[in-house]
């Protein structure tokens, strides 16, 4: 199958685009696809351009039919790094932990769009004053901790994360036992 | 200790290896897009510090881009033991199990990338010693995480799990049938992407070397995204197998005859380029996999690491010089002569 953009080269790049409702398959070939700027960076193997892409060219249309969002693209930026919205469309990537929250809530429809989901459901971190043994305070603290970090969960219906809550709290309390 | 690609697995007539990879960012420092050069120095050094203090990462071997010449780094990013990203980052460091199966990359596009591979088709033993690597560092440093996008990375496109598991994939029947295209296009229905691994100068795939991995990373556990491309990867080995199968049954003394022909030039071709190089042992493979031909001792040869080893980089790093297209070419034919099993 040849590049659907030079029609010279053979295509090895393929994926289906989701625009909306609308998918599309693409077929080019390496050098077009970098041409395009469709990498996010030049990882042959694991570029992940289509999502870029996507993300990209989906809130480029969006701020285009939206007015508003124009008016959004000028006024947020993130407190921390100093990212304004228009950068993030721009480059499709976040400056630091804190984007999450401030520009969340603009593309969570988006994010949806690409993965089909938008709520983790995967490995649960538990933070750092759980682990670190260096911060380490009295079981009882600890075990207090996640009995309140248990009931969150459960009230935020995040069954796995209070599970998990429940078998730390299980092992510090044998562990203590044993001790 | 053999490495990944020395030995074979699970599917190994088509499936080369397995790998998964985790994107972890720290919450104290800005991601790479923000990231000063001089912070970007400060963050690589403190996490190889700390990650020296982890008893489990003892025996691995580190390195640090400021001590490695471009030569070397190009071979690493060969052995797939560091990613394309890190070798064009000026700052980077690292750490490589001793079998090189683990790899931790710092400074990569995301802070922290834990990479593993497994011979043959096993991503869920992949993802768990990566996941093992994972909670090791999460223990010493605080990642970045939220409770509801969970592992916050650079791209939009890795936040959840931060997980991209791939395998790699050997399929010369299919290439040769041309079905490489639809099947591509088909697998992205299942939220995967499938590329070829090697391609020449016109973007033609060497080798028939593919890599499947999946796209989707947010809103599925890791356990799922992993039943997910099994199921479909297990669909391409039964394809591969069966145009394999057909075409040996069908055309027996054709396929022998191109194998053997394939094994007679990389035996006595004095020059080879790295796209003949790669198509004649993408032949041997299959031979030797489909058993159209037998080696001679009972050691069984990785042709995929021979396909690293006439890699450009690597030739030149073993000859420790700066080489002329020609005289890799030479070096690539001495090489393969030299590694060649025997057949009998
Ligand atoms: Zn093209
Ligand atoms: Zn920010």
């Amino acid at each position: 199958m040849l590049c659907e953009n030079c029609n010279k080269r053979e295509a090895t790049i393929h994926y289906t685009e989701v625009v909306g409702k609308v998918r599309s398959e693409r077929h080019l070939c390496g050098q077009c696809a970098a041409q395009l700027n469709l990498t996010g960076d030049n990882e042959k193997i694991e570029q992940n351009f289509p999502f870029v892409k996507l993300l990209t060219g989906l809130l480029a249309s969006e701020s285009l039919q939206n007015d508003s969002n124009d008016y959004f693209a000028g006024q947020v930026s993130c407190p921390r790094c100093h990212m304004s919205f228009r950068e993030f469309t721009r480059t499709g990537k976040f400056g630091c932990a804190e984007c999450y929250d401030v520009f969340g809530p603009l593309i969570d429809e988006n994010i949806k769009k690409l993965h089909g989901d938008n709520v983790h459901c995967g490995k649960v971190y538990f933070k750092k004053k759980d682990l670190c043994p260096e911060m380490d305070t009295s079981v009882e603290l600890q075990i207090e901790e996640l009995l309140t970090q248990q009931r969150e969960a459960v009230l935020l219906e995040n069954y796995e994360l209070a599970a998990q809550c429940r078998d730390r709290i299980r092992a510090l309390r044998e562990k203590s036992s044993q001790n | 200790m053999l490495r990944w690609f020395e030995q074979s697995g699970r599917n190994s007539d088509v499936v080369i290896s397995s790998r998964v990879r985790l994107a972890r960012n720290l919450k104290k420092y800005n991601f790479s897009l923000k990231l000063g050069v001089r912070e970007s120095r400060m963050m690589t050094d403190e996490v190889m510090s700390r990650l020296e203090t982890i008893t489990e990462f003892a025996e691995y071997s580190r390195y640090d881009f400021r001590d490695l010449d471009e030569e070397q780094k190009e071979a690493m990013k060969e052995r797939h033991l560091i990613s394309e990203y890190l070798l064009g980052q000026e700052i980077a460091a690292g750490f490589a199990s001793h079998d090189e199966n683990i790899s931790i990359m710092i400074n990569e596009e995301d802070h922290i990338r834990i990479q593993s591979y497994v011979a043959g088709m096993d991503a869920k033993k992949a993802y768990e010693l990566a996941s093992e690597v994972d909670d090791h560092i999460g223990t010493v440093f605080e990642y970045a995480y939220h409770d509801k996008y969970g592992y916050l990375t650079t791209c939009p496109s890795n936040v959840g799990t931060g997980m991209r598991v791939s395998y790699m994939l050997h399929l010369p029947a299919l290439t040769g049938n041309d079905k490489i295209s639809g099947i591509a296009s088909e697998v992205g229905r299942f939220g995967l992407v499938l590329k070829a691994v090697y391609t020449d100068t016109k973007g033609k795939c060497m080798g028939d070397i593919y890599q499947l991995s999946n796209l989707v990373t947010l809103g599925k556990s890791e356990q799922d995204l992993i039943e997910n491309i099994n199921k479909i990867a297990e669909q391409i080995i039964s394809q591969e197998r069966a145009v394999r199968k057909e075409f040996i049954k069908k055309r027996y003394m054709t396929a022998l005859d191109s194998v053997s022909r394939s094994y007679g030039i990389l035996k006595y071709a004095r020059k080879l380029t790295l796209a003949d190089g790669m198509l004649l042992l993408s032949q041997l493979r299959m031979g030797l996999e489909e058993g159209l031909i037998h080696e001679a001792s009972d050691y069984e040869t990785s042709v995929y690491q021979l396909m690293i080893g006439i890699q450009p980089a690597n030739l030149q790093m073993m000859n420790d010089k700066e080489m002329s297209q020609e005289e890799i070419d030479i070096s690539r034919s001495q090489f393969i002569r030299d590694n060649l099993p025997m057949i009998q």
